[in-house]
């Protein structure tokens, strides 16, 4: 272990976590991945909105294009002009935001459209209200993922990753689009699209489709969405994929691979274990502090 | 490319990759768009998305690991731990959504009693859905997946290195050979599972076979596959 | 994911679109591959990935046979599976076949689409009827968009060199996305019950486009001012068929409106 590589995990997991924060605003602001199906559901059940409907495909498949997109145009840089990495990276981020920003614009008026007999209409100004706030979080997302791929294959830096850039930074994709749906989506699914009931209750299927669709003043709208999602659903987003970066580089850069493999593997297992208990401690406190719901009527006790 | 001993050896590795792989996907506890809204137990995405990410960020352990030596048990138990890693970060920050952003307590609506903590949980699943958040059991469950995915991907990655001997290559034919066993699996679980306590995880026979064929007919056409130069 | 899947008939005939989609991407590949050649260049590159938009629009009118079904699992797992099968045929074509390559890469993923598909029903009982003829369709849109792609950023059907210029330097990755992406999600973005089979396409060809810009930028690194070439083109599709998918929003949407409040008749 050298100053070096301790200095680098770090920047890796600020790079992460900075990424998993603007990777689910993105999704947010857009509306993406498994919360959409509310979305998509509330003009069925007679609820026309104007929010952003960003059916991009699912979160990990997206972003790992993203991600991919950028990393390869920044590598043409790199190896076929000589441009310096960080210029090279930046670069490929806005080719990968143009390409986010096209699927965006044409999955609202895709699906919009394909509502038409629920007098779901295309808006033109949300797409060009959203589309640049979505292509903005989603560069942030892509130049942090693609930094993190650079650090970790780069020939003069001392992790050496075997995978060729553009690879590393198609897993790390998919890895932050699974992380991005997984966790703070649930906020804005759970939360934000239905605020109107009460807090501390999942969504009774009985209400489904029946989202927020108006403001404090006027209609809601994406970006109402993701100024709300940016203050929980966002950050622990980024707490997750920061930890998954960091942890799972920690162990081998503490320990040295070639010498310590053994040593490398048990730390990761210790992690997993204290997971697995800090995860058991949080589930009793919840049920502890929350109790059963009142309104249920079965025989098993709590 | 001669057919020997070794070659079988490395198909049979395959095979024993695409296994883990299509049986760690039944353990992973997703609840698909519905858990999205807490509606239902398990992470709020899809079979597939959830284990490609754990078993793929595996794969980047294993693949660090595979470039500094050729012990295959220190490869497939990196990649293993790499891919828990991922999921149990990924849960256990799902759970702080539910619990401090959603505020439910993490419920199963499949079983009456969780079968590791013995905690009652139909008195915590909120009216109108069938249950939410990850309760341990689910929890548990999860972390296998992610072993079983991870090592099942890193499996399937050193076979193919020591045939090719390019890391490129290896790892898109592993991802590319995850991907199909993953979503093999998906499809013998409609999409959501809670783990290894659903009843569905007793179509896990089912899975096996068709990962089983499916990966045997993939390895042998993945070892014919040369480097090149 | 969405209630109501599938949407209106298909006025364009699969076994056309098959046709032209498979014979459209193996004329584009063996074009680019023999024009280069013959004439010593890289400047045909770009054929090979019109070849992909055709093959690209057969995979998509696939996903939309299927999913119309409601598979358990979203649309974006089976265009995955399509490129993950499509790849182990393809690499196997191209390092066995030579210059034949292209075929038996089809014809390989032609067999695993086929057999994939007879499992997911016989074994795993999923019992849709077009699961056979759909993955056999995907697997060969598969194959032939990654062997099409990578023809188009290596110059040649030549394994050493696809070797070198697309799975060292890691290309393969944007190549396999890309292509997965622009095969499923014209479906997934159209989704919904007034879903028609022509927008739908339209915008498969669009996103075909963008993978072959994608498959462009890469190429600028191997083959240099060959690749500007391809992108160029690949930009001028990309703009005629957007065009044209929103003359068809226009024409299918409830409205398409510059700004305005919810329509009447909102409960």
């Amino acid at each position: 272990m050298d100053m070096v590589s301790m200095g680098l995990l770090a920047a890796m997991g600020a790079l992460a976590t900075v990424a998993g924060a603007s990777e689910d605003i993105e999704s947010d602001a857009g509306s993406q991945s498994n919360p959409n199906s509310q979305v998509q559901l509330a003009a069925q059940v007679g609820h026309p909105h104007r929010i952003y409907n960003k059916a991009i495909s699912g979160e990990p498949p997206s972003n790992a294009l993203y991600a991919a997109v950028a990393a390869v145009t920044a590598s043409v840089l790199m190896s076929g002009f000589g441009m310096s990495a960080f210029f090279a990276i930046a670069i490929g981020a806005v080719v990968a935001a143009i390409f986010n920003g096209i699927y965006a614009t044409t999955a609202y008026m895709g699906r919009n459209t394909s509502q038409a007999r629920f007098n779901q209409y295309v808006y033109l100004d949300v797409l060009r209200t959203h589309t640049t706030t979505i292509m903005a979080h989603a560069y942030i997302t892509v130049f942090c993922v693609v930094s993190i791929s650079y650090i970790m294959t780069a020939s003069w830096l001392p992790i050496q990753h075997p995978f060729p850039m553009p690879l590393v930074a198609f897993i790390w994709g998919l890895a932050i689009g699974a992380i991005g749906s997984s966790t703070g989506d649930i906020h804005y699914g759970a939360e934000r699209e239905f605020q109107s009931y009460p807090f501390g209750a999942g969504l009774n299927a009985a209400n489904s489709g029946d989202i927020v669709t108006k403001a404090e003043a006027g209609l809601r709208s994406s970006i109402d969405n993701a100024w709300f999602c940016a203050k929980f659903g966002g950050p622990i987003t980024g707490m997750a994929f920061g930890l998954t970066v960091f942890l799972d580089n920690w162990r081998a850069t503490i320990f040295d691979p070639a010498t310590q493999g053994g040593l490398v593997v048990l730390t990761g297992i210790v992690i997993v274990i204290l997971f697995n208990i800090y995860n058991r401690i949080m589930e009793s406190r919840a049920r502890k502090r929350y109790g059963p719901y009142p309104e249920y009527i079965g025989d098993i006790e709590a | 490319m001669i057919f020997d001993a070794n070659t079988a050896l490395y198909i049979i590795e395959i095979v024993i990759g695409g296994l883990f792989v299509g049986v760690g996907v039944h353990f992973v506890p997703v609840g698909g768009a519905p858990a999205a809204m807490a509606q239902a137990t398990g992470v709020g995405t899809g079979t597939v998305q959830l284990a490609a990410g754990s078993g793929l960020t595996g794969l980047l352990s294993a693949g660090m690991m595979m470039s500094v030596t050729d012990n295959i048990l220190l490869v497939v138990a990196s990649g293993a731990v790499g891919a828990m890693i991922m999921i149990d970060a990924t849960m256990v920050v799902g759970n702080w959504s539910y619990i401090y952003g959603v505020g439910v307590p993490p419920a199963s609506a499949k079983v009456d009693y969780d079968p590791i903590t013995k905690n009652p949980q139909p008195p915590y699943v909120s009216q109108g859905t069938v249950g939410h958040g990850i309760p341990t059991v689910c929890y548990v469950s999860g972390t296998i997946g992610g072993l079983l995915g991870g090592a099942g991907g890193s499996l399937i990655y050193y076979a193919l290195m020591n045939i090719n001997h390019n890391p490129g290559l290896s790892g898109m034919f592993a991802i590319g050979i995850f991907v199909v066993n993953a979503v093999l699996a998906s499809y013998n679980i409609q999409g959501t599972i809670e783990g290894f306590h659903d009843p569905k995880f007793k179509r896990v026979p089912r899975a096996f076979q068709a990962c089983l064929v499916a990966s045997l007919v993939i390895g042998i056409i993945a070892v014919l596959i040369t480097g090149g130069a | 994911m969405s209630v109501a899947a599938g949407g209106g008939e298909a006025k364009l005939d699969k076994k056309k679109l098959m046709i032209y989609g498979i014979g459209g991407g193996i004329v584009g590949i063996y074009l680019a591959g023999i024009l280069n050649m013959a004439m010593d260049t890289n400047y045909f590159s770009f054929l090979a990935g019109l070849g992909v938009i055709a093959v690209i629009v057969m995979g998509s009118e696939a996903v939309r046979m299927v999913c119309a079904y409601g598979i358990g699992t979203g649309v974006p797992s089976i265009g995955m599976m399509a490129t993950g099968m499509g790849l182990v045929a393809a690499m196997f074509g191209l390092s066995i076949g030579g210059i034949a390559g292209p075929i038996i890469g089809l014809v390989v993923a032609v067999a695993f689409g086929y057999f994939i598909g007879a499992m997911a029903n016989k074994i795993i009982k999923m019992n849709i009827p077009v699961m056979e003829e759909s993955l056999t369709m995907l697997a060969a849109a598969g194959a032939i968009t990654l062997i099409g792609l990578s023809v188009l950023v290596a110059g040649r059907i030549d394994y050493e060199l696809i070797m070198g210029s697309v799975i060292d330097t890691g290309y393969i990755a944007v190549l396999f996305i890309a292509g997965s992406l622009a095969i499923l999600h014209p479906f997934n973005a159209n989704l919904g019950p007034d879903e028609t089979q022509d927008r739908t396409l339209v915008h498969t060809i669009s996103t075909g486009a963008l993978a072959m810009i994608a498959g462009g930028i890469a190429s600028i690194a191997i083959i240099g001012s060959a690749g500007i070439l391809t992108i160029l083109i690949a930009a001028v599709v990309w703009l005629w068929a957007f065009r044209w998918y929103f003359q068809l929003v226009k024409r299918d949407s409830a409205g398409v409106v510059g700004t305005g409040l919810l329509p009447k008749g909102e409960m």
